[in-house]
């Protein structure tokens, strides 16, 4: 068993995977890593199945001291990592040795950073999940995020190989300018053709109350429609228009059923890209078709899955 | 959107997509039932559709979740077809779930006086003569969202929200009235609070309870409250 101790769980780090599935009838959310590429990207470079849990750090992701060797790799955005204070790279496999340091900044661009190790976490299965739920206080390190003195293990692998190196034009981009491609949404037809031409020409900036449970934009309001909606299922991607006409995009946390307006819905694509928007940001979405949306699938996985 | 009709539960609905990996299908007709919702929720759990991750349910529709992209619409609703061929479509009498509640610990009983323009041992007896469905489970985990309420108790809700509203308290929010399952924040104006609990993410499921099931209320005292809580946890 390797482990580490947390010296200083920096803003909010938890404990997330690829997601709980089965128990959105229950009101469960998904949960499960908010940058889903980074996050993927992670565990293959140390070798492990695409799925498994690692540590998803939020804008500032603190310090740890490892017990014993380990392998792992650092995604996501750039919180300038350093192994006993000299810089380290992202995107790439690297060896600590046990008594190493790593300690975490504050990022510029993007938000969330992922820390996969080699190997198992040694977390427990909440509902056939590893992801941490904060509101419902369960799953991941009992329920909540990492902080002082928490240890961490997991159990060591064998066999499954490194990849010497991950080709640069596979590594995640993240930009204070971002354009979201976004499909219709159930709701979108009762938009008038001025509503759609505000929502697609405007410059929406990312409020600083989001969370894992949704992003909120600020910007010019868009007028609401006036149709009143019945509760309807929403999704992680899922745009609702408020009545205050600012969108909110519902991520991982967020709850199954939705009372506004689903105007439109994040590519599945891009979804990863929404998971580090954070304040400051310049964001705008352009609309393609289902076609399109499907291909930026395949193409995706084709990227972070071919040799 | 890309529409065609599918066949469910002697009832046709609109197939739509809800972005690339999932659908929506709403019943084609006026008067949706939540009985039609919760049966048919039922009959495509039970279809084995090859895929599907999650099914939600919600009053006029139902979101069908799989694990992959869905590319053609039309070989995806022959597929949910064949599936619910096999399954039948007869009714299952719901199961009933008897809610014991102090109204005591209600913290709003002024302003839904004000508002209903009853008093409060009214209120009470006709919040107990209800008897509600369980319309469905959102906004937090094991939330029971209950229809059936009698509209001369319907209450708006409170005007700033809550930050913090205790576990199983029990609310009217509009023409509905819930159970809060999970200390969270909330809008509801609460009159009273059950000992029980209605999620254990420990268990799986981690609720008995399920959309389209039946709920009465049944009042307990302060002292009842506090020895049936004590065995809960």
């Amino acid at each position: 068993m390797g482990s580490l101790e947390v010296l200083d769980g920096g803003l909010l780090t938890t404990i997330q995977d690829g997601g709980r599935f089965g128990y959105r009838q229950y009101g469960v959310p998904v949960s499960g890593a908010m940058d889903d590429y980074a996050y993927r990207l992670a565990n293959q470079l140390v070798g492990n199945a695409s799925d498994l849990p690692v540590l998803e750090m939020t804008l500032n992701g603190g310090r740890y001291r490892f017990n014993s060797d380990a392998v792992i790799a650092m995604t996501g955005a750039d919180m300038h990592p350093k192994i006993n204070g000299e810089d380290i790279s992202l995107n790439t496999s690297l060896e600590i040795k046990s008594g190493d340091v790593i300690s975490f900044d504050y990022c510029q661009t993007g938000c969330r950073s992922y820390l996969a190790i080699r190997g198992q976490l040694d977390i427990k299965e909440v509902l056939g999940s590893c992801s941490t739920y904060l509101t419902g206080k369960f799953g991941g390190f009992e329920g909540r995020a990492l902080r002082e003195g928490d240890v961490l293990s997991w159990t060591e692998s064998e066999g499954s190989s490194i990849p010497e190196r991950v080709p640069e034009d596979r590594f995640p981009y993240y930009s204070s300018k971002v354009e979201l491609r976004i499909l219709e949404g159930p709701e979108w037809s009762w938009l008038s053709q001025h509503q759609k031409e505000q929502f697609l020409n405007t410059e929406f900036d990312v409020s600083p109350d989001s969370n894992r449970m949704g992003i909120r934009l600020k910007g010019d309001s868009i007028k609401p429609t006036d149709h009143q909606m019945v509760s309807g299922p929403v999704i992680p991607g899922t745009i609702q228009l408020p009545e205050n006409g600012r969108p909110i995009i519902i991520m991982k946390d967020g709850q199954a059923v939705g009372g506004y307006p689903r105007i439109a819905k994040i590519a599945d694509a891009d979804l990863w890209r929404a998971g580090q928007l954070w304040s400051g940001v310049q964001l705008t979405f352009r609309k393609i078709n289902r076609e399109e949306a499907n291909k930026l699938s395949a193409f995706q996985k084709n990227l972070l899955y071919s040799e | 959107m890309k529409s065609k009709l599918l066949q469910l539960n002697n009832c046709s609905w609109s197939v739509s997509a809800l972005g690339e990996q999932a659908l929506l299908i709403k019943p084609k007709q006026d008067d949706v039932s939540l009985q039609l919702i919760h049966e048919s929720c039922r009959i495509i759990g039970e279809s084995s559709i090859p895929g599907v991750v999650d099914i939600i349910p919600a009053y006029e529709s139902i979101a069908i979740i799989y694990d992959r992209v869905l590319n053609d619409l039309g070989s995806e609703i022959d597929i949910l077809s064949n599936a619910f061929r096999h399954i039948s479509a007869e009714n299952h009498s719901p199961q009933k779930h008897v809610i014991p509640v102090c109204y005591e610990l209600g913290l709003d009983w002024e302003e839904v006086e004000n508002y209903t323009g009853m008093e409060k041992a009214r209120i009470i007896q006709i919040h107990l003569a209800g008897a509600y469905t369980v319309a469905m489970m959102g906004f937090l985990p094991g939330f029971l969202y209950l229809s059936g309420l009698n509209e001369e108790i319907a209450c708006p809700r409170k005007q700033e929200p809550r930050s913090r509203i205790p576990t199983g308290a029990v609310g009217i929010g509009g023409k509905q009235t819930g159970v809060y399952s999970l200390e969270s924040p909330g809008g509801w104006q609460i009159i009273g609070r059950t000992p029980l609990s209605f999620f254990d993410a420990r268990k799986d499921p981690p609720t008995e309870v399920r959309a389209g099931n039946q709920v009465v209320f049944e009042r307990i005292t302060e002292k009842e409250f506090f020895k049936l809580k004590d065995r809960e946890t």
